[in-house]
């Protein structure tokens, strides 16, 4: 059991079946509607898509448990791989003299002292072991330590993860012009609030567009209210989020709506759609809102009651004779229609970030590490009339084999 | 017309040149006619810098200044311009003509699709708010760069599986090729996801959100993660890890491409 834990197949196997899983979960859209899948899969076919959790494979159990597996592997190999490299540290051995000159990179030198070099060489490369028939030299033993690194560093990256998945959230609030709240929506099945510890409050929103229409930016200014001070004021933009306490705000989008502004008995009142206004017998709820009658411009549908009877009539804002109308024996006027910007910010606390960015900064270091250094080990033996200097590279061969003509070169 | 769609409208004419070049070399034989194939891969390269930079200054005239690195259109460019660059920094590994062909052959493609594709927006366009970060040239230039060092791996595995008498270096050589272009490629390709993870930390709200393009670019970082175990660990060889590079590519190709048109997701500029 311990073994196939261990093993390169397990973490072949399960690097397969993660870019596979993932692969579908690209395919089939994601946590979309019941009604949304019925349009595209049949009844069959989605129920074997709810079945398998494609329908948010990045979430479901199995995904998760051929991460967690795949992390346990790897700690597994990388640790291995680690105790395996300070054992054979330790027992560091000058080879004998068959050994090297059966190397594919070796020479002799008839009647050579050693010592001379010893000396010379030990000026490129580090000595590793030294004894009395010759030495072990190496240079480039980083690179050795470059895979170790990457592991090592995937495996901060997981942790990191877990840590923002078990302790951080992820919400939006939807502020408009002035408005102060405290609390941020989660999405997912049962969409709920939570309490964000300070309050928000937009003190200004603006969209600004190029000559051609295309959006320029988006930036909303956010007052951060704590114990009723504000303690921040930011301009928040799509690249600039607002950092406070770990918690990060950023622009994710706005919305428009409409909201009516009516002279209801000589009291102006603004409404939005859905609204209801109640006053004595007087009951109006503002039922839709439309950009443009036919071609007499926007228009604002009113729902109200006479004698119990439900009746509905539409006032235009652009036609004068049909922007006022007595209803109950109340004079109402449609003055103004207005958009009410609203921004919407995306709020999100991860503690495990920081994590992640270390391990991306490790992950890099190992890339270089691995790929940009080579280790290479040189080794020189007393011989019977003179010495024996053999080399050896595990990688990078092309580059060593010059490197140790030049070697040749400079000691003979 | 703009000047940069001209000087960019020779340097495609320029990689068609560069492919007859290779015709006539395999036609004629004669070690001269690869000296000037260098040549005028060299100042290929310099002239596709200059319509780049002549793009880049062309928008700062038109007041909506960014490098020219923002859509479809650009990045096409800028792939083609990667190969070429790659092909360079390996120069002292590629001297065999056939590789060369078929990385210029590649080059042309996506210049030529780029200008002559009705759909693809060929003009300077404002950067949108989701762009406007730092973060923008080192995580496009980190993958195309990775891109363009895959192509040269896709074409080592092809030429292994094709096995063209004469045509085709020595197998040892081709599969050195092949790993030395991964060398370039994986760190890179790994330098690109990871900028673009840092950067969707501060433009999305999230480091990975399995956008297709993420989860996509993962998928490819897995494949030739996988080419390089095989190699080391197990020491597979030859047609194995040439099948790999292929798959690699392929991998690379959707995530570059499939997933603009086929998926759709946060990455969305491109189409």
């Amino acid at each position: 059991m311990l073994k196939f834990l261990t093993s390169i197949r397990l973490t072949i196997f399960l690097l397969s079946f993660i870019s596979i899983g993932s692969l579908f979960g690209t395919f089939i859209k994601q946590k979309a509607s019941v009604e949304e899948y019925l349009s595209i899969y049949s009844e069959n076919t989605y129920r074997i898509i709810r079945l398998l959790g494609l329908d948010d494979t990045y979430h479901s159990p199995w995904f998760f448990a051929l991460i967690i597996l795949f992390a346990v592997n790897l700690t597994i190999c990388t640790l291995g791989r680690f105790t395996r490299f300070i054992r054979s540290e330790r027992d560091m051995k000058l080879p004998d003299e068959h050994t090297l000159t059966n190397m594919e990179m070796h020479f002799q030198i008839q009647g050579k002292d050693s010592v001379e070099a010893i000396k010379k060489l030990k000026k490129r490369y580090h000595s590793i072991h030294e004894e009395e028939e010759g030495i072990v030299l190496e240079k480039g033993a980083l690179s050795r330590y470059g895979a170790l690194t990457i592991h090592a560093s995937i495996i901060v990256i997981l942790l990191g993860s877990f840590i923002g998945l078990i302790f951080g959230y992820k919400g939006f609030m939807v502020l408009k012009k002035g408005e102060v709240r405290d609390q941020i929506t989660i999405r997912g099945d049962n969409t709920k609030e939570r309490p964000l510890g300070f309050a928000l409050r937009c003190k200004d929103f603006k969209a600004s567009f190029y000559p051609g229409g295309e959006p320029k930016d988006y930036v909303s200014t956010v007052e951060v209210i704590e114990n009723g001070n504000i303690v921040l004021e930011k301009n928040i933009r799509v690249n600039d989020p607002l950092n406070y306490k770990g918690i990060h705000v950023y622009q994710a989008s706005y919305e428009s709506t409409p909201s009516f502004l009516f002279n209801i008995g000589g009291e102006n009142v603004i409404l939005r759609e859905r609204d209801t206004y109640k006053k004595n017998d007087l009951i109006l709820m503002v039922a839709r809102f439309e950009g443009m009658i036919h071609d007499f411009g926007p228009g604002v549908l009113i729902a109200y009651l006479e004698k119990g009877e439900p009746k509905t009539l539409w006032f235009l804002k652009d036609v004068e004779r049909l922007r006022e109308k007595n209803i109950q024996g109340t004079h109402i006027r449609l003055e103004d229609i207005r958009d009410e910007l609203y921004t919407g910010l995306e709020v999100s606390k991860d503690p495990g970030v920081w994590i992640v960015w270390i391990g991306f900064a490790f992950i890099l270091v190992g890339l270089y590490m691995n790929f940009f250094i080579y280790h290479r080990k040189v080794y020189i033996r007393k011989a019977s009339n003179g010495i024996i200097v053999a080399g050896f590279a595990s990688k990078n061969r092309e580059a060593f084999n010059e490197e140790f003509e030049r070697l040749k070169r400079t000691l003979w | 017309m703009v000047i940069n769609h001209k000087v960019l409208g020779i340097v495609t004419l320029l990689y068609l040149l560069l492919f007859f070049m290779h015709i006539l070399y395999f036609s004629l034989k004669k070690e001269k006619i690869i000296t000037l194939i260098w040549v005028v891969l060299y100042i290929t390269l310099g002239l596709h810098t200059f319509g780049l930079a002549l793009r880049w200054i062309e928008s700062y005239k038109l007041n909506i200044g960014h490098a020219p690195l923002s859509n479809f259109y650009e990045s096409l460019i800028f792939y083609a311009w990667c190969v070429s660059f790659v092909q360079i920094m390996m120069k002292k590994r590629l001297s065999f003509p056939i590789i060369t062909m078929l990385a210029s052959l590649i080059a042309l493609f996506f210049m030529g699709y780029a200008s002559i594709s009705p759909s693809i927006e060929k003009h300077i366009q404002p950067l949108i708010p989701a762009l406007q970060s730092n973060w923008l040239h080192i995580h496009v230039i980190t993958c195309f760069i990775s891109y363009a060092a895959f192509v040269i791996s896709f074409i080592c595995g092809l030429l292994y599986l094709i096995k063209w008498k004469g045509v085709i270096p020595p197998e040892e050589t081709l599969e050195e090729i092949n790993y030395r272009s991964i060398v370039v490629g994986f760190p890179m390709l790994s330098a690109g996801i990871l900028t673009g993870a840092v950067w969707a930390h501060y433009a999305w709200g999230s480091y990975w959100s399995w956008d297709p393009k993420e989860t996509w670019s993962l998928i490819t970082w897995i494949v030739y993660a996988l080419f390089l175990h095989a190699r080391f660990v197990k020491g597979w060889r030859g047609k194995r890890i040439a099948m790999l590079s292929i798959i690699g590519f392929l991998s690379v190709i959707f995530t570059y491409l499939g997933v603009n048109f086929i998926l759709s997701g946060l990455h969305s500029y491109a189409t």
